[in-house]
């Protein structure tokens, strides 16, 4: 298929490997800032989402593809992604007996 | 399985306007890929559930070196395999074998300084069951969620093999290296969600 | 976009026996594998359904034979309750996974799918072996389990945490019995991912030309809408199913609490949670039950408008709201969980979609309903077991409402009311849609009719006695009659001991009647009527545009062009009340004479 990338270079490919690094380097500062567990993770989910956003869009071409591939792809993959966090809070009970018990 | 998904084809690729203009088959790797990140998905989530609910999680890594290095030898990986691509739809054979080819061998170091690691884990004791630092669901869980990586990283390295020798004897042709390549970033991809959640939320302080 | 001539999937007819029937890659072979799969596990679990209902209903009574299956679990013919719960695991698994997923999805959609679409085959016809052989494979290991170790597991279809993970401890079948039972779910997933790969590619990509989406019969819509729930849901349950294996061969504690003790036995796992395993499961198990009961809705609908001869009300509701209950799927599965010790607040979150999911279920049985009001429907074993399948859907379904409030579910959730509702709903309900499309398609696949007589009998004995087994079950389960137990000893339970002899004569009598089509199927495509014509039931979908049975490549070296919405009954042409979407011809139809 002949699709949009071709009439970008390399330059382009570059610059979302560099944008990567510093982002995965990013994730690493976060690692050793003095913060507590649940903040970290946010900050840390929050850019690998980035990354991942990034690698897709780019790396795999979605941005290039039609519009309509790339929300069948991304409304897919979200909605099921985000039917799989129903059970974060039972975790707890695994700390506190049973959920909010204090 | 990544691998059958290259090598089982067909020699006629239909091009005349399937769905969203993709061929078939990058179309049929991408819902592999849906499938697959749900696969990774239902593993963090297992892992994220029982880190979240057990008290003496253990924070075990004190050097970040290691896991530094593998994320920049995968993400390199993807630049080369992209080059690749670039290379195969310029139509330059030579160049495009040698990048698929050097991509393959970035993913035998990283799966090596991998298996490195789980060695020297295993050398401090760690094991599916107990490790020295704390509760006994860490090996467990690292080793599953880095040990599904690393499966997926071993075909990656077998899939980019096969399909660049016959990318070079003629068989595949670009789309062929392009629909690998998604594969690729995709273990690329995966390996950004794995870094903070399983090595850095666990680095010492 | 549909400029397309469908020859992607190009492959010479093969020559030798092997390629041709055993290891083929022709979908159409293929969906009759799977359908011949599909009714040797029917009747396996038919028959363990048999003596599950017979040891409920009179306790000590000697089942003749079943000692030869395990002279452990039934010395003597008598079950003990462990052997009752293996039964039962095996009832469940098996018709689950090996009849109401690869009947009315893989067989029939294998078959129909691409020639629907009008393919030749589907883009990858090796994954497409693959994925039965892999699914047989996945049958056999769970077969197996019945003669390895100590029989199969006793944990039920769920295979809930902590008993999957502990061992022999947990029981009879516990120890090598849950690997298998692993192994083969494990399996089967890979097989439907595959399966799922192929229909989505084969409906999105293979189209020939003139078939827009809209133009896709509602059986190819439902196998489209069921292969994306499937293609995740699978995806979720294959990594669940390996951690549960590390839990019992390595040892490991992603789904055992620490300090469990079972048997009087302290367990040395630690940590994990047996919620978790819930989670996961059911994150599957949802979706799953509508991959079984989506391909079934697809199937009556394509059949009730072929022998109503007028489209549904709306074609556009019937496919809207079959990918509502897609995108539903995901979002209820928690009901099954109401009793588990999950958060009550999630209770809520998963009761409201739960109440909400009823709604495009209920449209799809209206729009069906209202269709058929003044519709002049042709009588005949298909349209029968139709009919049977809305009724069934439908008095299944109403227990439905009920089941999604977690304050009601909290009582009846441990009786017979859900296994009434679970097994009307979708395991009759999704069993009528693939008698439906047998009758229906039977002609397409061999050439030759079905005995309508015997058909017939067939559906009134099924229908009445399935009738008389599960609406009874609801009434137990009101009446406080627990589930899972083997025998029914507590006073309260004794008065109702009357009204489980009597489920079980129904359950042996409808057995029996299986036996009915079993012998009409086999006679039939050996010996039957032969087929009229290619389209015996004067219907328009492009199936029955081709030869009978269709050829290698589905339409003989032709192409076929689409110039018709699939359903263009009532209408004056040049062949009858109806035009076939291949037919080039110009009709007037009936809202354009008014």
């Amino acid at each position: 298929m002949t699709t949009a990338q071709e009439h970008n270079g390399i330059g382009k490919d570059l610059i979302v490997y560099v944008c990567l690094l510093a982002l995965a380097g990013v994730q690493f500062v976060i690692a050793y800032q003095n913060i507590d567990a649940s903040q970290m993770l946010t900050r840390m989910l929050v850019v690998a989402c980035v990354e991942a956003g990034l690698a897709a869009l780019f790396f795999m071409h979605l941005w290039t593809e039609k519009r309509g591939f790339l929300l069948f792809v991304a409304v897919f993959t979200i909605a099921v992604l985000l039917g799989l966090q129903y059970g974060w809070t039972d975790s707890y009970r695994m700390v506190t007996g049973a959920p909010f018990s204090h | 399985m990544s691998q059958a998904d290259l090598t089982i084809g067909h020699s006629t690729t239909q091009t005349l306007g399937p769905a969203f203009s993709i061929p078939t088959k990058k179309f049929a790797m991408w819902l592999f890929i849906i499938a697959d990140t749900m696969t990774f998905a239902a593993c963090l989530v297992v892992y994220g559930f029982l880190r979240n609910g057990t008290p003496n999680w253990p924070r075990p890594f004190h050097s970040i070196t290691n896991v530094a290095i593998m994320t920049f030898i995968l993400l390199t990986s993807s630049l080369t395999m992209l080059i690749g691509l670039r290379s195969a739809r310029a139509g330059d054979k030579g160049a495009a074998f040698r990048w698929t080819m050097i991509t393959a061998a970035l993913g035998i170091v990283f799966a090596f300084l991998h298996i490195r690691e789980w060695l020297e884990l295993i050398d401090h004791g760690m094991t599916l069951l107990k490790n020295p630092w704390g509760t006994g669901l860490f090996g467990a869980s690292f080793f599953s969620i880095t040990g599904l990586h690393l499966t997926h990283v071993t075909c990656g390295i077998i899939a980019l093999l096969v399909v660049g020798v016959r990318y070079k004897g003629g068989r595949y042709n670009a789309d062929d290296i392009e629909v690998l390549g998604l594969y690729w970033h995709f273990v690329d991809l995966v390996w950004m969600f794995v870094v903070p959640l399983v090595y850095l939320l666990n680095l010492a302080h | 976009m549909h400029d397309v001539a469908a020859h992607a999937a190009h492959h010479a007819p093969p020559t030798s026996f092997i390629r041709k029937h055993v290891f083929s890659l022709d979908h159409k072979v293929i969906g009759k594998q799977y359908y011949a799969l599909a009714l040797v596990a029917a009747f396996v679990g038919m028959f363990l359904s048999w003596f599950m209902r017979i040891h409920l209903a009179w306790n000590d009574t000697a089942i003749p034979g079943l000692q030869l299956l395990s002279k452990t679990g039934a010395p003597g013919g008598v079950m003990t309750p462990e052997y009752y719960l293996q039964l039962m695991t095996m009832h469940g698994t098996i018709m689950v996974f090996f009849v109401l997923t690869t009947a009315p999805f893989a067989a029939f959609g294998n078959y129909f799918l691409p020639i629907q679409v009008g393919a030749e085959d589907m883009p990858f016809p090796h994954f497409n072996m693959m994925s039965f052989w892999v699914t047989f494979v996945a049958f056999l290991v769970l077969m197996s389990s019945f003669i390895l170790g100590d029989g199969p597991t006793l944990g039920g279809w769920t295979q809930y945490a902590p008993l999957n993970a502990v061992g022999s401890v947990a029981g009879p079948g516990q120890g090598l019995g849950v690997v298998l039972w692993a192994t083969s779910i494990g399996l089967f997933c890979v097989g439907q991912l595959l399966g799922s790969l192929n229909f989505i590619t084969t409906t999105l990509d293979l189209r020939v030309k003139g078939m827009s989406l809209m133009r896709l019969p509602l059986t190819a819509w439902a196998w489209f809408i069921t292969s994306c729930m499937g293609l995740t849901a699978f995806a979720v349950l294959m990594p669940a199913c390996i951690l549960v294996i590390l839990d019992h061969v390595a040892g490991t504690s992603f789904f055992v609490a620490s300090n469990l003790v079972i048997n009087d036995q302290v367990q040395p796992h630690s940590g994990g949670s047996t919620l978790l395993w819930q989670h996961l499961f059911w994150f599957f198990g949802h979706p799953e039950v509508y991959i079984a009961i989506v391909p079934g809705l697809g199937i009556v609908s394509h059949i009730l408008i072929t022998n109503m001869r007028k489209p549904m009300l709306s074609h556009r509701t019937l496919i809207y709201s079959m990918g509502a209950l897609a995108v539903l799927s995901y979002m209820v599965y928690g009901h099954h969980m109401f009793v588990s010790g999950m958060n009550p607040f999630s209770s809520l979150a998963f009761s409201f979609p739960t109440l909400v999911i009823t709604i495009p279920s209920t449209i799809v049985v209206l729009v069906q309903v209202f269709s058929l009001y003044g519709s002049k429907l042709r009588i005949n074993s298909a349209s029968l077991f139709s009919l049977g399948f809305i009724s069934m859907f439908v008095a299944g379904g109403v227990s439905g409402f009920f089941l999604a409030q977690p304050s009601i579910d909290i009582m009846l959730h441990a009786t017979y009311f859900v296994v009434g509702h679970f097994h009307m709903v979708m395991g009759v309900a999704a069993m009528f849609g693939i008698f439906a499309g047998t009758y229906f398609w039977f002609p397409k696949m061999t050439g030759r009719m079905m005995n309508e007589t015997l058909g017939k009998a067939h559906f009134w004995l099924s229908f009445v006695g399935a009738y008389c087994i599960f609406m009874p079950f609801h009434y137990l389960g009101l009446a406080g009659n627990v589930r899972r137990y083997s025998s029914f000893v507590d006073d309260f339970l004794q008065p109702l001991i009357p009204v489980h002899r009597f489920i079980t004569v129904a359950a042996l009598l409808t057995g029996a009647a299986q036996l009915i089509f079993l012998y009409n199927l086999i006679h039939s495509r050996f010996w039957g009527k032969l087929a009229p014509n290619d389209n015996p039931w004067e219907a328009t979908s492009l199936e029955w545009s081709t030869a009978t049975p269709p050829p290698f490549d589905n339409f003989g070296g032709k192409h076929p062009v689409v110039y018709h919405d699939p359903y263009q009954y009532g209408v004056q042409s040049s062949v009858g009340d109806y035009v076939m979407q291949t037919s080039p011809e110009q009709v007037k139809t009936e809202s354009d004479e008014q």
